[in-house]
């Protein structure tokens, strides 16, 4: 079966190959070790990677887009890729120099059309933007958003607000003119300026900060559901990547009931919660969840209002990898076909 | 039937080192720890990675929060989802359910001998 997969990391193998592509006085800048993204404080302690997926000789994967090809796309059949930079690209929105920021994110898509794009006609891209400017951000969605092979626009989840809230219209307003999905990646949270990575404040081990890290994907949900977003932009879609799916339904009722009885505070939300996500938020499947019950997986997914909201994604090359031969196995070849293929082609016009 | 079968040669695998070998289409690990040979499948049980190409610690235990203690038994952690195996009998650290099969092993005139 062919497949799309809609999370696949890739990076810079070094500073100097994103510099080229920067103005002064930011490329000397980075040239002489300019801070280039944000950090938070959780790494993994035993590495990011699935170690057969760094490339022989090299030190970090998802930097050699041949390797990248041969070990993921042929290996799996996978006939196109949705390929996103590192949490660590995305977190450009966390640093504290907002044209400092633009900057980078500008020079990063030149870079992803020239490196990625130019190697393999089956790889596209989601062009990154730096949310402290939205102004700046909507005018990189329009001066690169065209190019056929960016098929979304992606911000990390690390933020000071909620991505519903009116200070980021102009970002809603440019992905709605080029047809963009927004699409927003986790793991940024607690980077930079960025709020820290849970409303408590900062756990102290790596695997709460990745447990938790659908904390702020929810926030941003409701923030676009409840600020009518969705309701301004009749065609924008929302696509929710490697936050795994079991959290979602359980949002959505307490969402609904209280849009039941609260809905006059919101009266623009004319439709329900549940509705408009059914309608425009589509979820990558990874980290899947792995219920000791198989039916328990199943019976999550039958939940769901519509069979269009799930797309595969392995998150290749990173350690909590799906492998596209193992999931979703034991379910019908319908549901398969959606989820592997027809779902995204759809989403993203592929 | 399965018997003791000669696999290796020992000389091939020196203390530290690993060899991953194909008998009949089954692909095994053999690790020397220490002159000990341990022979376990290549295939980890929860989403068939190569997990003969993980990485070897000891195991890490803990008898309260904030302190860590390393004990000198091997484990094999896999190389995609960094699952942690026993080298000395395929179990898994977190998952007593889960397991992954090791061969008996023998050395005898600088042979590796496995049953299998």
């Amino acid at each position: 079966m062919n497949k799309i997969d809609c999370d696949v990391h890739v990076r810079w193998s070094s500073t100097v190959e994103i510099s080229r592509y920067l103005d002064e006085p930011w490329k000397s800048r980075m040239e002489r070790g300019y801070i280039s993204y944000a950090h938070n404080g959780y790494p993994n302690p035993d590495g990011s990677y699935k170690l057969d997926s760094i490339p022989p000789g090299k030190r970090s994967a998802g930097t050699d887009p041949a390797y990248t090809a041969s070990d993921l796309l042929d290996r799996y059949e996978i006939e196109k890729a949705i390929l996103i930079g590192e949490s660590s690209h995305l977190a450009i929105s966390n640093l504290a120099n907002a044209d400092w920021a633009a900057a980078l994110a500008s020079a990063y898509n030149q870079w992803f059309i020239d490196r990625w794009f130019q190697a393999d006609a089956r790889f596209y891209g989601s062009m990154m933007v730096a949310t402290q400017d939205p102004g700046l951000a909507a005018e990189e969605i329009r001066a690169k958003g065209r190019n056929p092979r960016f098929v979304q626009v992606i911000l990390g989840s690390g933020s000071r607000l909620p991505y519903g809230n009116r200070f980021f219209r102009p970002i809603h307003e440019a992905a709605e003119e080029t047809g963009l999905p927004i699409a927003i990646h986790p793991f940024t949270d607690g980077a930079g300026i960025a709020n820290p990575p849970t409303s408590v404040g900062y756990p102290s081990y790596y695997i709460e900060f990745h447990t938790l890290a659908i904390n702020s994907l929810q926030a941003h949900i409701v923030s676009m559901i409840c600020e009518g977003v969705f309701e301004l932009f009749p065609n924008l879609k929302l696509v929710i990547v490697e936050g795994g799916i079991g959290w979602l339904m359980p949002l959505l009722w307490r969402l609904e009931k209280n849009w039941k009885g609260l809905r006059t505070e919101i009266p623009w939300v004319k439709r329900s919660p549940i509705e408009i996500a059914a309608e425009r938020i589509r979820l990558t499947t990874q980290p899947l969840d792995e219920p000791a019950d198989k039916r328990h997986l199943k019976q999550m997914i039958e939940m769901l209002p519509s069979d269009e909201m799930l797309m595969f994604s392995s998150d290749y090359p990173h350690w909590d990898f799906d492998n596209p031969e193992k999931v979703f196995r034991d379910f019908n070849e319908d549901f398969r076909q959606k989820v592997f293929y027809d779902n995204a082609a759809k989403l993203y016009n592929l | 039937m399965e018997k003791m079968r000669p696999v290796a040669s020992l000389n091939q695998i020196p203390p530290g080192e690993r060899k991953i070998i194909d008998y009949k289409g089954i692909e095994i690990g053999l690790f020397n720890i220490d002159g000990e040979i341990h022979a376990i499948l290549n295939r980890c049980p929860h989403m068939g990675a190569p997990l003969c190409q993980g990485k070897l610690q000891n195991e890490i235990e803990s008898e309260t929060p904030g302190r860590y203690l390393t004990r000198y038994q091997t484990v094999l952690r896999c190389p995609w989802h960094k699952w942690e195996f026993r080298l000395i009998d395929g179990s898994c650290i977190t998952s007593p359910d889960t397991r992954v099969k090791v061969f008996e092993t023998q050395i005898k005139n600088g042979e590796i001998y496995l049953r299998i």
